[in-house]
């Protein structure tokens, strides 16, 4: 083994240069770490908030998705941000509220290949509708030009129930045509100015229709 | 010789692994808050260019391919007017017919619903506002302080510089198509001096 006597200036200096270009590396790899996860943690956690919405700032029922400060004045930083990304406009929750599915009632994405069937009791609110959109929140072009109902065009049953089919295929009775539109989004909006809306537990329950897959092709 | 994990974590940068939590912290706050002036198609931006300049116009009929913004359910025809009451209060008057659905909302620049009001069945609900710039709340004397009686509700004043006011008329079945757009036609919206 040679000494370090052994060794010349140049090895000395050589061995030295080393040792600080792999202090900067190390030096440099653990501020790329720090600088990716920063980046990673701060704005991943902060699309997903403002995308998918939390417990903090959404009501979920079922497959339905509500955010409960839609339009208000007041409405934290995630709803704002949420709704001036989709660039839509909210009517302020205290007299109205729109709630959106994405999924059936099992969970499966709601896809035009497939049909539904959407059916509730007439919710205790004023006013109400069910469109649905393709999930960029464009309508579905169709020969009869119908793309929503609403408690007043709507077919209600005998026993208050309603039932709303979604097929490419005509239905009887309440059919709103999906057909070509790949992944679907649906939207049942409810107005009422007497009361804020879906308080009571059981109100919920009776008042948010249900998606049932039918058949896929 | 494999590094054992107690070198590991003895030769960690410990300053910088407690500082990720906190900036990703800080980054999180700031992207959340920038995130709705960054977006480059806010309902307004969409809307503003059709619209005339503190004038209620009724939008056709929402059709498929020109829809002005997502999630527009064609349950209802709409009328809007964009107001700009930086030079001037602008005026909104709307009689609310008395059905149910009909509702007249005022929106700001970033979409915040500053004002609702909403139809009540059985009776006509009249509206009228009074937008005025954020940072000017005085309407001028009013008829009471002249000596004047007043002959009716006075408008409710609404702060808001630039945004749209849209009154929103619901689809009843084809029957009524003439009456609701009737209803959307009555809706008024004037920019006055001071």
């Amino acid at each position: 083994m040679l000494s370090h006597s052994s060794l010349g200036p140049a090895h000395l200096i050589l061995h030295k240069a080393q040792k600080q270009v792999a202090a900067l590396l190390n030096l440099l790899g653990d501020w790329a770490a720090f600088i990716g996860a920063v980046l990673i943690l701060g704005l991943v956690s902060s699309w997903y908030m403002i995308d998918s919405g939390t417990l903090l700032t959404t009501e979920r029922e079922g497959p339905w998705v509500s955010w409960t400060s839609a339009g208000r004045a007041d409405a934290d930083p995630y709803t704002r941000a949420h709704f001036a990304r989709l660039g839509s406009l909210q009517i302020t929750t205290e007299i109205a509220r729109s709630y959106v599915a994405y999924s059936d009632s099992d969970g499966g994405k709601l896809h035009s290949s497939c049909d539904y069937v959407v059916e509730g009791g007439e919710p205790g609110t004023s006013w109400w509708s069910v469109t649905v959109f393709d999930d960029k929140g464009e309508l579905i072009a169709n020969p009869i030009d119908r793309y929503t109902f609403t408690s007043q065009s709507i077919a209600i049953r005998p026993d208050g129930t309603f039932a709303v089919a979604l097929s490419r295929e005509a239905r009887p009775g309440n059919w709103l045509p999906t057909g070509g539109a790949g992944r679907l989004a649906l939207v049942f909006t409810t107005l009422d100015a007497r009361a804020p809306l879906l308080t009571a537990q059981e109100d919920k329950e009776n008042t948010l229709p249900g998606i049932r897959l039918v058949k896929c092709r | 010789m494999p590094i054992k994990l107690s070198d590991k974590l003895k030769n960690a940068n410990w300053q910088l692994i407690i500082a990720a939590p906190v900036a990703a912290g800080i980054l999180h706050i700031c992207a959340t808050f920038a995130a709705p002036y960054l977006t480059g198609a806010s309902a307004y931006s969409r809307l503003a260019p059709a619209l005339p300049l503190n004038k209620m116009e009724v939008l056709r009929p929402i059709k498929p391919g020109k829809e002005p913004i997502p999630f527009l359910s064609p349950d209802a025809r709409y009328a809007m007017c964009k107001f700009d009451t930086s030079h001037g209060p602008v005026n909104v008057a709307a009689m609310l017919p008395p059905d149910a659905g009909w509702t007249l909302t005022v929106h700001s620049q970033q979409g915040d619903n500053l004002y609702a009001a909403v139809s009540t069945p059985g009776r006509i609900t009249p509206v009228s506002l009074v937008l005025v710039a954020s940072d000017d709340r005085f309407l001028g004397v009013t008829p009471e302080a002249r000596g004047i009686a007043r002959g009716k509700q006075p408008p409710v004043p609404v702060s808001a510089t630039r945004g749209i006011v849209v009154v929103r008329g619901p689809d009843n079945g084809f029957a009524y198509q003439g009456r609701v757009l009737a209803g959307l036609k009555e809706a008024r919206c004037s920019g006055r001096t001071f």
